[in-house]
C-alpha cells in the first residue's frame, strides 16, 4: 500500500446513524435551496425581453428598460466614427420572421411605412457583418430621445444561413 | 460518379444498420441462434465500412471539384486551397451530418470489435442501440439533408424554376455546364477558414458521438438484465475517450473564437457553446461517480441517469444547434431536420428513463452500501455530482429552458444574457474547486475531520505561499485572492498527493523519483492521470480568473509612427500594407505594429482585415495579432483605417492577463486524460512483468 488515505476502512460499514442521516438531509436541502436561489435570482435579474422595433416604439413602458431588439439594418444609414468607436445606424421593424429570412429583411428595409429606429453604440468595433439587410439583434435600452442605446450587438446575414440557389445562368450550356 | 457511389453506399449503410438492430435482438432474444447474432454484429461493422465509402465519395467529389454536387457547390470554390477543400467536408449541414454518422459508426464498430469477447452478453443489445442511433442519422442524411444531391436543369419548366437539386436524375433533365457551376460556386464560409475551425468540429463530433458507447452499454445492461458493473467496465474507457475529444473540441473552439472572432474573449455563454458544454458537465459527473459504483457498488441508478443524461444532452445539443432553434453565431440554416431530431431526442430519453425506472422497480438497481459519513469520499463524490448536475441545470435553464418556456407559456421571447451565467456559475465552479481540493485526501467509508485536516496542511501552506506573487503583481482585492486560493488549493492537493506516493515508492522500491512517478502513472493510471487532469483544470481556472477579472482594453486612432500605451506596454504603428492577396483569394489590409515595453521592442505584430471579394454576406474578417507571455496576451485588432488618408488607423488593444494558462492547462488536462485511459495491456512488457512480479511477491508474503 503506497497511500494510506485510499484504504478501505477496516471496520465493517454500518447503516448510517440517525444523526448522520439528519445531517445528510439538512445538507442536501441547503444545497438545493442555494442552487435554486442562485438560478432564480439570476433569472429575475437578467431577463431580457426580445422585442420588435414597433412594439418598443409604441409603448413608453420600455424607456430605460433593458430589452433585446431585432431589426433589419438599413445600409445607407450606417455611420461609423472609427476614431471614437461610435456606431450609428437605423433599423427597420421586422413584422414577422419567416422561413426566408433574406426576403423578410429585404421587405422590411424596402417598406417606407415600416417603423424605424435609430441605434447608437459606443466603444464598439464595427462588426464585420454590419451591412445592408443584415438582421441586428441588439441589447440595450430606449432613451427619452427615441434613440436605442445598445450595449451589445449580434448580427445575422441571411446568405450565411440559407443556402442559395445558383444563378439561372448555370443553365447556359443547354 | 463519386456522388452516385456515395449515395448508394449511404443507402446500403441505412439497410445494414437496420438489419443489425433486427438480427441482434431477434438472434439474442427470440431465435437464440448464435449465427443470427453474429450476422447482426457483422452488419454493424459493415455499416462502418459503407459509411467510410460514402464519406470518401463526398470527399472525392470535393477534391475533384465536382460542382454539380450541390454540397460541393455550396461549400467550396475553385480558388480554395486543398486543406480547406478537405475541411469543407464538415463545413455545412449535409456534409457534417454524414461525417457525424460516419464517426458514430466508427466508434460503434470499434466498441463492437474490442468488447465483443469480454462482454458477450451485453453486446447484442449495445449494438442494437448504437445502430439505432446510427440509422437515425443516416436517415437524416438520406431523406432530409442529402449531401449527394446534384443540380439539374429542367428545360421544360418555367424560366425561373428550371434549376433544381435532386439526388436522382429527374426525367427530361440536363446537367448544368461545368464552367458556369464552377464560377458561381459559393466557397467555404470565411469564418471557417482557420486551422482551429478545421479541427474543432471533428474533435467536438468525436466527443459527442463517443458518448453513444457508454449510453449503448448502459441500455444494454438495462435490457439484458446484466446489471453488475460489467457495463461500466466495458464503457468507462470509451467515456474517457469521448470526454477527451469533447474537452479538446471545447478548448479548440475557444481558441478559434479568440483568434478569429476578434472580441478578445474565448467563451461567450452562447447557446451553442453551452450546448456542447452540457454533455461535458454531465459526462464529468459520470466519470467521477462510476468510481463509487466500481469501488462500493453504490449509485447504480444515478449512474444510469448520468450516462443517459450525457447522451441525451448530446442529441439535444445537436438538435438545438442544427434546427435553428436558438439565436447564435453558430447556428446552422433553419432546417427540416428539427422535428425528426426533436422526436428522436424525446423518444430516446423517454425510453431510457422508462427502462431505468422499470429495473429499479423490480429492485435490480439496489446499492450494496449506504452512505455512512458526511466526510467520506463517496459523500464528497456525491456532492461533486450534485454540483455538476446543478451547473448542468443552471446552464440548460439559461440557454434553453427559460427562453423556450417563456415562449411556450407566456408568448414572450426572452433571453438570459451573459450576466445570468456570470452570476450563477461562479459560485458553483468555486464549490467544485473546493471539492477538488478535499475529495482526493478523503477516505472511502469514513474519514475523520482530523485526518482530513492534517492531510491538507501542506497544500494549504503551499497555496498561501503561491498567493504571494499574485499579491505582489497587483491582485489586492479579497474576492480575487480567495478565488485564486480556492483554485490553487485544488492543484496543490493533486501535486502533493502524487508527491507523497512518489516518496513512498522511492523509499520502498529505491527507484529514482522520475521512474517512481512513471510507475505510479502506469500502475494506477486513473488515479494519477486524474490528478494530472485536476492540475490542468487548476491551471485553466487561474487563467480564466485572471483574464476575466483583470482584462484591460483601450482604443486609439494613430498616424504612422505614433504610439498608444496600455498596462505598461506601448504599441507603435509602423505602416499599413494594403490589398495583399492571399492564396485563397482574400484581400488583406495589414497593419504592421511594434509592441514595446521599457524601451525594448518585444514583437512585431500584423493585425489585419481580410476581405473576401467572391463571398456574399459575411465577407470581411478582423484578424487579431497577439504577443503572448506567461504574464498576459497583448492582443491587438486593426479596427479601421481611413480610406482617403492611409496614414491613420484605429486600433483596439486588449491586455488579457494569464490567458495563456488556459491553453497550457488544457495541454496538461489532455495529457492526463491520455494517461488515465491508456489500456494497461499496452504497457511496455517490462513494466507489466515487474507489476506481475510485484503481485506474485505480494501473494507469497
Amino acid at each position: 500500500m503506497t497511500d494510506m488515505t485510499w484504504e478501505k476502512p477496516s471496520q465493517p460499514v454500518a447503516a448510517p446513524r440517525k444523526g448522520e442521516r439528519t445531517k445528510f438531509l439538512i445538507g442536501g436541502v441547503l444545497i438545493i435551496a442555494a442552487v435554486l436561489y442562485l438560478i432564480i435570482s439570476g433569472t429575475t435579474g437578467n431577463t431580457q425581453y426580445f422585442m420588435t422595433v414597433a412594439s418598443v416604439q409604441n409603448s413608453a413602458d420600455y424607456v430605460g428598460k433593458t430589452v433585446r431588439l431585432s431589426g433589419a439594418v438599413i445600409g445607407e444609414t450606417i455611420q461609423y466614427d472609427s476614431q471614437n468607436l461610435i456606431l450609428d445606424f437605423t433599423i427597420a421593424n421586422i413584422p414577422q420572421e419567416t422561413q426566408n429570412l433574406a426576403l423578410t429583411l429585404h421587405e422590411a428595409v424596402s417598406d417606407p411605412g415600416a417603423a424605424r429606429m435609430k441605434v447608437h453604440l459606443e466603444n464598439q468595433v464595427k462588426p464585420d457583418l454590419l451591412q445592408h439587410e443584415a438582421q441586428a439583434i441588439l441589447t440595450g435600452a430606449l432613451g427619452e430621445d427615441g434613440v436605442f442605446y445598445a450595449t451589445e450587438i449580434l448580427l445575422k446575414c441571411p446568405s450565411r444561413y440559407e443556402e442559395s440557389v445558383p444563378d439561372q445562368s448555370i443553365k447556359s450550356e443547354t | 460518379m463519386l456522388a452516385e457511389i456515395g449515395l448508394v453506399a449511404t443507402l446500403l449503410a441505412f439497410f445494414t444498420s437496420i438489419y443489425s438492430i433486427g438480427a441482434s435482438i431477434y438472434g439474442e432474444r427470440i431465435s437464440r441462434k448464435e449465427a443470427t447474432v453474429l450476422s447482426g454484429r457483422n452488419a454493424a461493422i459493415l455499416t462502418f465500412v459503407l459509411l467510410l465509402v460514402a464519406m470518401m465519395g463526398l470527399m472525392g467529389a470535393l477534391l475533384n471539384q465536382d460542382y454539380q454536387v450541390k454540397y460541393v457547390w455550396s461549400v467550396s470554390s475553385p480558388d480554395m486551397p486543398l486543406f480547406f477543400r478537405i475541411t469543407a467536408l464538415w463545413g455545412s449541414q449535409a456534409g457534417s451530418l454524414l461525417f457525424w454518422s460516419f464517426l458514430m459508426s466508427a466508434f460503434s464498430a470499434g466498441a463492437t470489435i474490442i468488447n465483443w469477447r469480454s462482454h458477450r452478453r451485453l453486446m447484442p443489445y449495445a449494438i442494437a442501440y448504437m445502430m439505432a442511433v446510427v440509422a437515425f442519422f443516416i436517415g437524416l442524411t438520406l431523406f432530409i439533408e442529402n449531401p449527394f444531391s446534384r443540380w439539374w436543369i429542367l428545360p421544360n419548366n418555367p424560366v425561373d424554376s428550371q434549376v433544381v437539386d435532386s439526388a436522382f436524375i429527374p426525367s427530361d433533365s440536363v446537367a448544368p455546364g461545368a464552367v458556369e457551376l464552377a464560377s458561381s460556386a459559393n466557397g467555404l464560409n470565411p469564418l471557417l477558414r482557420h486551422f482551429g475551425m478545421a479541427i474543432h468540429p471533428p474533435m467536438l463530433y468525436l466527443g459527442f458521438v463517443g458518448f453513444v458507447i457508454p449510453f449503448a452499454f448502459a441500455m444494454g445492461a438495462l435490457a439484458s438484465g446484466d446489471l453488475s458493473t460489467n457495463w461500466i467496465k466495458a464503457s468507462r474507457r470509451w467515456a474517457l475517450v469521448a470526454w477527451l475529444f469533447l474537452s479538446l473540441g471545447l478548448i479548440l473552439g475557444g481558441r478559434w473564437a479568440y483568434d478569429v472572432l476578434g472580441w478578445g474573449g474565448y467563451w461567450g455563454w452562447d447557446p451553442v457553446e453551452n450546448a456542447a458544454f452540457l454533455p461535458w458537465l454531465m459526462g464529468t459527473a459520470f466519470l467521477h461517480s462510476v468510481m463509487i459504483q466500481e469501488k462500493r457498488g453504490m449509485l447504480k441508478t444515478w449512474n444510469m441517469f448520468l450516462v443517459i443524461g450525457s447522451f441525451s444532452a448530446v442529441i439535444f445539443g445537436t438538435f438545438a444547434t442544427r434546427s435553428g432553434l436558438v439565436e447564435s453565431v453558430h447556428a446552422f440554416a433553419r432546417s427540416g431536420i428539427g422535428t425528426p431530431m426533436f422526436l428522436f431526442w424525446f423518444s430516446l430519453t423517454f425510453i431510457s428513463v422508462g427502462l431505468i425506472l422499470w429495473r429499479r422497480n423490480r429492485g435490480e438497481l439496489k446499492d450494496d452500501h449506504r452512505f455512512t459519513s458526511i466526510l467520506s469520499r463517496e459523500t464528497l463524490f456525491v456532492l461533486n455530482n450534485f454540483i455538476f448536475v446543478a451547473l448542468f441545470i443552471a446552464v440548460f435553464w439559461g440557454s434553453f429552458g427559460a427562453p423556450i418556456l417563456s415562449e411556450l407559456l407566456m408568448k414572450t421571447n426572452i433571453t438570459l444574457g451573459k450576466d445570468y451565467f456570470m452570476r450563477v456559475t461562479p459560485p458553483l465552479f468555486a464549490a467544485l474547486y473546493i471539492l477538488m481540493g478535499i475529495a482526493p485526501v478523503s477516505a472511502w467509508g469514513v474519514s475523520s475531520a482530523r485526518r482530513l485536516g492534517k492531510a491538507m496542511i501542506v497544500p494549504l501552506v503551499l497555496t498561501l505561499l503561491s498567493l504571494i506573487p499574485f499579491y505582489l503583481t497587483g491582485v489586492h482585492t479579497g474576492g480575487a485572492l480567495v478565488a485564486y486560493g480556492i483554485v490553487l488549493m485544488a492543484g496543490w492537493v493533486a501535486i502533493f498527493e502524487t508527491y507523497r506516493a512518489v516518496v513512498v515508492r522511492v523509499q520502498m522500491q529505491s527507484e529514482n523519483p522520475l521512474l517512481a512517478l512513471w510507475s505510479l502513472l502506469r500502475r494506477n493510471p486513473r488515479r494519477y492521470g486524474g490528478y494530472m487532469i485536476h492540475l490542468g483544470i487548476t491551471v485553466i481556472g487561474i487563467g480564466v480568473i485572471g483574464s476575466t477579472l483583470f482584462q484591460m482594453e483601450t482604443q486609439k486612432t494613430l498616424a504612422v509612427g505614433e504610439s498608444l500605451t496600455i498596462g505598461g506596454y506601448s504599441l507603435r504603428y509602423d505602416q499599413l500594407l494594403k490589398g495583399q492577396i492571399a492564396e485563397d483569394g482574400r484581400m488583406m489590409d495589414i497593419a504592421e505594429v511594434t509592441v514595446i515595453r521599457d524601451g525594448q521592442e518585444l514583437a512585431h505584430l500584423r493585425p489585419r482585415r481580410d476581405f473576401f471579394p467572391q463571398t456574399q454576406g459575411l465577407n470581411t474578417m478582423t484578424i487579431s495579432g497577439a504577443y503572448s507571455t506567461v504574464e498576459n496576451d497583448f492582443y491587438v485588432l486593426l479596427v479601421d483605417w481611413e480610406p482617403i488618408n492611409q496614414d491613420a488607423a484605429t486600433f483596439k488593444v486588449y491586455i488579457n492577463p494569464l490567458i495563456n494558462l488556459i491553453w497550457w492547462g488544457s495541454f496538461i488536462l489532455i495529457l492526463g486524460t491520455v494517461f488515465a485511459m491508456w489500456p494497461k495491456e499496452l504497457l511496455p512488457s517490462r513494466v507489466r512483468e515487474s507489476a506481475l512480479a510485484g503481485a506474485l511477491v505480494g501473494k507469497g508474503a
